[in-house]
């Protein structure tokens, strides 16, 4: 079990490097897109900080509190594009047909489709918003180590749910070869947690927290830090990543035995 | 493009839950500025243009040199088409906002001083699109720029809140920029402002026309001097 551990590392480190060295291939490239994602985290801050010039409280929430939602709303999206970029790039690989390499291979296939091609550009982005998070997090009065601790356990759910999610649209890759289109309308899907779900009135608010789970993964986490999340719904956000997690993967299984190689 | 729309949307409406104005806005006027803004959007930023980047670097591009047609043309051409079809959706997409959200909105005003600020807009997006895609003569590297471009016209030209609504320094300077022109300027006109003080507006937004204009046809110019291509 250690030693499949050790291997399965050393092969996702293997594969990271490759990423490093191709992304690191186009420099000019490289420079654009951090400073357009620097613009856009930015801007939106920005936009928040408008708003709560005019207003006292949106939604119920101060302006720390809105920041703390649009930061968590960053660290989930950027560290699940981190880890799980190679999603983007699995069409080719089904259309034709070197997926077949990939199955041939006697490690398990979400290390090289799943998580095979870390962004490192996000990487970047990543450590800033996390000090910035904590260093508001501990500025935000009621905020107990507890808090803290399931803050960052629902972060961690949070990226389990988002790893259901892009096992779900490798499985419907094979099925369908349709990945672009899919993996746009779950990242679509995820900015509507960039800000408190409570903006949203009925019946979208409770769509979007329990049927598609995008407030599990984004509200819930600072809902906790604000100790405002009751341990029913702490407990029913920890169940419905694990039953996701189950049918993502049954889903990933059926999907593999109608792979047809190539033309999926 | 939907998601955005419906974020803005009801993020502008819980902001008016607690507020009756915002600046000169009242929850009516902003929330159309916000309709209006995504209606001019889907007219401005609809482009087939990014085509040519990818037609460069994999010299399919030769095709159009070779035959009779006038490029420039044929890519308004096919942009038109795009922003008639983008028109499409997003009117449906603003009708099912309304309907769910059964808010009211006004009804567009100065419908042809508007178009005419819209369509130097048009023509501005057009001319700097083209040159986002013109790069790829010299690199392939033609996505990063785009994306940059994107982020940036997402905020200064006014699709997540009035232009307005910022320090009045910042504001009096981005009306020297492109970006105002694209979707705030016509939006706010539609919203009902008028009259006089539109008219240095209107030359800074021809200005930046003519200037793109030159730019692109100069890029054009020196990018088909510098193309090469194998294989062909």
């Amino acid at each position: 079990m250690i030693k499949s551990l050790k291997d399965s590392l050393k092969i996702f480190f293997l594969y990271s490097k490759f990423s490093w060295k191709t992304t690191f291939q186009m420099r000019i490239g490289v420079l654009f897109f951090m400073l357009g994602k620097i613009f856009r985290f930015i801007f939106f801050f920005f936009l928040i900080y408008l708003i709560f010039m005019r207003t006292k409280m949106v939604a119920g929430y101060t302006m720390n509190q809105a920041i703390i939602f649009y930061l968590t709303f960053n660290i989930i999206d950027t560290a699940s594009q981190i880890l799980f970029r190679e999603v983007y790039r699995f069409r080719p690989l089904v259309t034709s047909g070197n997926f077949d390499l990939v199955l041939l291979k006697p490690f398990h296939p979400f290390l090289r489709v799943l998580i095979g091609g870390v962004d490192f550009l996000d990487v970047f982005m990543l450590v800033p918003y996390l000090i910035f998070t904590f260093y508001l997090a501990v500025h935000i009065a009621g905020v107990s180590p507890l808090s803290l601790f399931l803050y960052f356990l629902l972060l961690c759910n949070a990226l389990v749910i988002a790893m259901t999610f892009h096992i779900m649209v490798l499985a419907l890759g094979i099925l369908t070869t349709e990945v672009d289109h899919t993996i746009l309308i779950y990242r679509d899907l995820t900015t509507l947690g960039r800000f408190p779900l409570e903006i949203y009135r009925e019946p979208i608010r409770g769509l979007f927290t329990f049927l598609i789970p995008i407030g599990i993964m984004m509200s819930f986490p600072p809902y906790a830090l604000f100790n405002i999340l009751s341990w029913r719904l702490l407990a029913y956000s920890i169940l419905a990543s694990c039953i996701l997690l189950l049918i993502s993967l049954k889903l990933w299984n059926s999907a593999l035995k109608k792979y047809q190689s190539w033309g999926g | 493009m939907f998601i955005n729309l419906f974020i803005v949307f009801f993020l502008w409406n819980a902001v008016f839950l607690k507020n009756q104005h915002i600046s000169y806005y009242n929850r009516t006027a902003l929330l159309s500025y916000i309709l209006f803004v995504n209606i001019i959007s889907a007219l401005v930023l609809g482009t087939r243009t990014s085509d040519v980047a990818t037609q460069i670097n994999d010299g399919t591009i030769m095709n159009y040199l070779v035959k009779p047609i006038k490029l420039f043309r044929h890519l308004a051409t096919e942009d038109i088409a795009d922003k008639f079809l983008n028109l499409g959706f997003v009117i449906f997409e603003v009708i099912l906002i309304l309907r769910f959200t059964g808010s009211a909105i006004f009804f567009p005003r100065n419908i042809l001083l508007g178009s005419i600020f819209l369509l130097n807009g048009i023509c501005i997006s057009f001319f700097i699109n083209l040159m986002l895609s013109f790069i790829a003569f010299w690199t392939t590297e033609t996505s990063g720029p785009r994306f940059l471009y994107l982020m940036l016209v997402g905020f200064v030209a006014g699709s997540f809140f009035p232009l307005d609504l910022l320090p009045k320094p910042i504001y009096q300077m981005l009306l020297f920029s492109p970006f105002p022109y694209l979707f705030y300027l016509p939006a706010k006109i539609f919203l009902g402002v008028s009259g006089k003080q539109l008219i240095p507006y209107y030359f800074i937004s021809l200005s930046w026309v003519l200037i793109f204009w030159r730019l692109t046809s100069l890029m054009w110019v020196k990018g088909n001097k510098s193309f090469s291509f194998w294989g062909r």
